[in-house]
């Protein structure tokens, strides 16, 4: 992949983000504040932005949207590699996966929301 | 009691709606709106095609304590604090927000939603009146929903400590989808 390729990419990637985040702040603020983990006031220069400010905003070298997701922890229940498993029983082995993958991603959740909120 | 003007009215028929789409009980409408018992039993029928369940709601605290309906109500507790944290809400609409994404999660994860609405505003009704709590997890750094009493220098959570038959009771049918 040229660089001239990774650049128009970082671009569209950008473009697309842009626009999600205006569309979703539109239809639901509050919501939006949620599924972005954005502040308030990162919401409002967001929302503001023309058309034409987007497209210029989203021509960088840099991608502007932030990998969420910053320890070590959150990833692997989400990833659903290492789960804590401290169930003494032999025959918890035999839980069905699923369940266990359930819980681990309600347990990322549960972290995710709650780190943000001390974020803000 | 009269609502004020056509505007205040229609803002309190539209959240009525919204909660009833939302599964709330009789008993939710009657406290977060000021509409009487006819109109809210009328709009009700005519919103869930259905009379309203009868009896009282689900009072008990310990409830949201056992292992499963404590991963669902922090779940949901910790994206309500998020929303009122992150935006200047009315308490009810931060609930009701809170418990779309909440119901959203759920269903990516292939679950039954546990947590109905009305037991999630009776959970913020009990926080407020600190019937119950929320602690740090020791073990992961969660914030779950706890006992007021709950000694927070010992405390790991549900997830961190499933006890030996998680999931295998018969209250299991969350899990087993």
């Amino acid at each position: 992949m040229t660089d001239a390729q990774l650049l128009a990419d970082i671009r569209d990637a950008n473009l697309t983000y842009l626009m999600l985040a205006q569309t979703l702040i539109r239809k639901d603020r509050e919501q939006a504040l949620f599924r972005l983990g954005i502040s308030d006031d990162a919401a409002d220069m967001l929302v503001a932005l023309s058309p034409a400010q987007v497209l210029k905003t989203a021509s960088t070298n840099m991608l502007l949207c932030r990998f969420r997701v910053d320890d070590d922890l959150v990833w692997n229940l989400l990833t659903d590699h290492s789960i804590p498993h401290n169930a003494p029983h032999a025959e918890a082995a035999s839980e069905p996966r699923s369940d266990r993958a359930s819980i681990s991603r309600l347990h990322a959740n549960i972290l995710m929301a709650g780190h943000f909120a001390e974020v803000l | 009691m009269m609502a004020k003007s056509v505007a205040d009215d229609s803002r309190q028929v539209n959240l009525a709606i919204g909660l009833i789409r939302l599964g709330a009980r009789l008993q939710v409408l009657q406290s977060e709106t000021q509409m009487s018992y006819e109109r809210l039993l009328h709009l009700y029928k005519e919103v869930a095609g259905k009379s309203p369940c009868k009896g009282q709601l689900p009072f008990s605290s310990s409830w949201f304590l056992s292992w499963q309906p404590n991963i669902h109500a922090s779940l949901f507790l910790n994206i309500y604090r998020y929303l009122s944290k992150a935006s200047a809400m009315e308490s009810i609409d931060a609930i009701m927000k809170a418990y779309k994404l909440y119901s959203e999660q759920i269903a990516a994860c292939n679950l039954e939603p546990l947590l109905s609405f009305t037991r999630a505003w009776k959970l913020v009704q009990l926080l407020d009146d600190a019937k119950l709590t929320t602690t740090g997890c020791t073990c992961c750094g969660g914030h779950f929903v706890t006992d007021p009493l709950e000694d927070a220098s010992t405390f790991e959570c549900g997830p961190c400590a499933p006890p030996a038959r998680a999931g295998k009771g018969p209250g299991a049918m969350g899990l087993l989808h």
